[in-house]
């Protein structure tokens, strides 16, 4: 009997996971998935808000490409329970799924500042397409967005706010902006950044409470000034989706734990993207890493996996981009190792920063700012991904790029890093286009 | 697939490849828009061309989350303008820094080798760029080490 392999989750980790099935396996097997909504990508939800695309264009499987595919979808459906004794998903309609493998890729929901009037009317979240929906309606021009929270799902929507017209104010409880993306030095620059280009910035902000004053939001803060808002946005974190494995049997910690073939303590049952807990690239060490070029990767390595290769994944880099009006904040891997050796260089006029950190003769994170224009800038992001993914040993470099850390292009050429990453591949093999997945005959 | 190969002892950094290269991908005349970008080295008295190496991986195309970056008829990989939003995300998931983004157009853009004719290799002067039916290397990694050791004798 062909294998049936069961997908929990349409996002990027399940979407990428069942076309790569479908690329590696030698007999043609069944696929079953099970999405509480239609695949599409979450990244490109901001192009939606803005209006640059259209709401079609963020699905990454339609109808017809799924049944190509040969998936049987279940959408619109989640599932409540998995019995990993019988093999057996059960679904919020009550209907039950057997397979012989699964993959866990229910991802993660939005949560709000726990506040009395954080779910009323007039506040809303951004991650799924609904909620999307939701904001789209919303947001008119002149009107007052008041963002919760100043993370990274804030910063990629703060452009398409501002193109909408509507006048952007951010609350942040901590006392900087993107806490968990970049350092004090570059939370600053992006800070006057944002300030000169007219977005309210109160950091070290606690919210208390909502009020809805004649059809207007009232937001109570901590220390005075309220604000008063037409549409706010609450980009306050995210929670891993996992309350609905508690009798599964499978570990959990603070997602599901998997080895370096992304299998849980369950054999046959895998997890992959913001739900799984796999391997970090530069420590080894299992932690969750929420982002999509992460969720990519454990999606192919799980498809391959479960299509009956043998594919071991090395680890997940942390990186992350995000452009807040021309200016690009991207930072790497162990960006916020307080015991890592450092350096740094600012050109606040620009602003242009990079701080680049070590461990021995490698690179193990790095932090860059730059305008978008600028073509150092893109050169550079690349080329410290390359440096910190390679860890090529700088040798005399690391000297160099001390005193000129803005000088990464020729660090980067004559370590050779380019041969230490041409032979890298995360599935062993060169990779393939998009369309070219087979399709069912 | 033919590549790019580059033979960096043959550039004399006369920047005709930048023109010719984001003349062909842009229709301006602007270094700033090409994807092939001149290196200086030994403080501008040699120079290597660097571009896009078409790696196996393909770190641009499996990153995009809308699947706008393909492999094209003569095996680069092409971005598909009318499918890519300008999220950036593969500009930070190429590792060779050969990603690019448009401000003006919010459209990120590479080397495609010019769909099998490339015009960097066609403009250059002195074949120091040729479009040849080899496997991929690091052209510039020898030579770039060998005309940085005085930059790097001064930081020691």
């Amino acid at each position: 009997m062909a294998a049936r392999h069961l997908i929990i989750g349409g996002g990027t980790a399940g979407m990428n996971a069942i076309r790569t099935i479908r690329e590696e396996e030698s007999e043609r097997s069944t696929i079953t998935l099970v999405s509480a909504e239609k695949p599409y990508s979450r990244m490109v939800l901001p192009y939606y808000l803005d209006r640059s695309i259209a709401e079609s264009h963020v699905f990454t499987a339609t109808a017809k490409v799924l049944a190509d595919w040969g998936v049987t979808p279940h959408l619109g459906k989640r599932a409540t329970a998995l019995d990993t004794t019988a093999n057996v998903c059960t679904l919020d309609d009550g209907a039950t799924v057997e397979y012989d493998d699964c993959l866990i890729a229910t991802g993660s929901s939005a949560v709000r500042a726990p506040v009395p009037g954080a779910d009323g009317r007039g506040v809303h979240s951004f991650w799924t397409l609904d909620q999307a929906r939701g904001v789209i309606a919303q947001i008119q021009p002149g009107s007052h967005v008041v963002m919760v929270g100043a993370g990274f799902i804030a910063f990629t929507i703060l452009n398409s706010i501002l193109a909408l017209g509507a006048k952007l104010t951010i609350v942040e409880v901590a006392p900087r902006i993107l806490p968990r993306m970049i350092d004090d030095t570059g939370a600053q620059l992006v800070e006057a950044w944002l300030t000169k280009h007219g977005v309210g910035v109160r950091t070290g902000a606690k919210l208390t409470r909502i009020d809805d004053v004649k059809g207007r939001l009232r937001l109570k803060m901590a220390a005075g000034g309220d604000l008063v808002a037409d549409v706010v946005i609450m980009a306050t974190g995210i929670r891993t989706n996992l309350d609905w494995l508690k009798s599964s049997g499978v570990k959990v910690n603070q997602g599901v734990v998997v080895d370096d073939h992304l299998r849980s303590s369950v054999p046959n049952v895998y997890a992959a993207g913001d739900v799984a807990e796999g391997p970090d690239l530069l420590s080894q060490a299992n932690a969750v890493h929420a982002i999509e070029p992460t969720a990519q990767e454990h999606g192919r390595v799980v498809g391959a996996n479960m299509a009956g290769k043998d594919v071991r994944y090395r680890g997940s880099l942390i990186i992350n981009i995000v452009e807040v009006c021309h200016l690009d904040v991207a930072s790497f891997g162990a960006w916020d190792d307080a015991r890592a050796e450092t350096a740094s260089g600012v050109r606040a006029d620009r602003p242009a920063y990079r701080k680049l950190l070590w461990k021995g003769e490698r690179l193990t994170g790095a932090i860059i700012l730059g305008p978008s224009s600028d073509i150092w800038t893109t050169n550079d992001v690349g080329m410290l991904k390359g440096l910190v993914q390679s860890g090529v040993a700088l040798g005399r470099w690391k000297a160099h790029l001390k005193k000129n850390p803005f000088d990464i292009k020729p660090a980067f050429i004559a370590t050779k890093t380019t041969s230490m990453l041409l032979p890298e591949t995360i599935l062993g093999r060169p990779s393939k286009a998009p369309g070219e997945t087979p399709v069912a005959v | 697939m033919s590549v790019l190969k580059i033979h960096p002892e043959k550039c004399t950094g006369c920047l005709r490849c930048e023109l010719a290269c984001s003349y062909m991908q842009t229709g301006e005349f602007q270094p700033a828009k090409s994807v092939i970008r001149v290196a200086p080295f030994e403080g501008h008295t040699s120079y290597a061309p660097y571009t896009c190496t078409q790696c196996a991986e393909g770190w641009c195309m499996t990153a995009c989350p809308v699947g706008a970056i393909t492999i094209n008829a003569v095996g680069a990989k092409d971005v598909l303008d009318d499918r890519c939003v300008g999220c950036k995300l593969c500009t930070i998931a190429c590792p060779y820094g050969t990603m690019f983004y448009d401000p003006a157009t919010r459209k990120a853009f590479k080397c495609n080798l010019c769909g099998g004719a490339p015009a960097c290799a066609e403009a250059c002067p002195t074949a120091a760029i040729t479009y040849e039916d080899v496997t991929t290397e690091d052209w510039l990694g020898d030579f770039a080490r060998e005309r940085t050791a005085r930059v790097l004798a001064g930081a020691s």
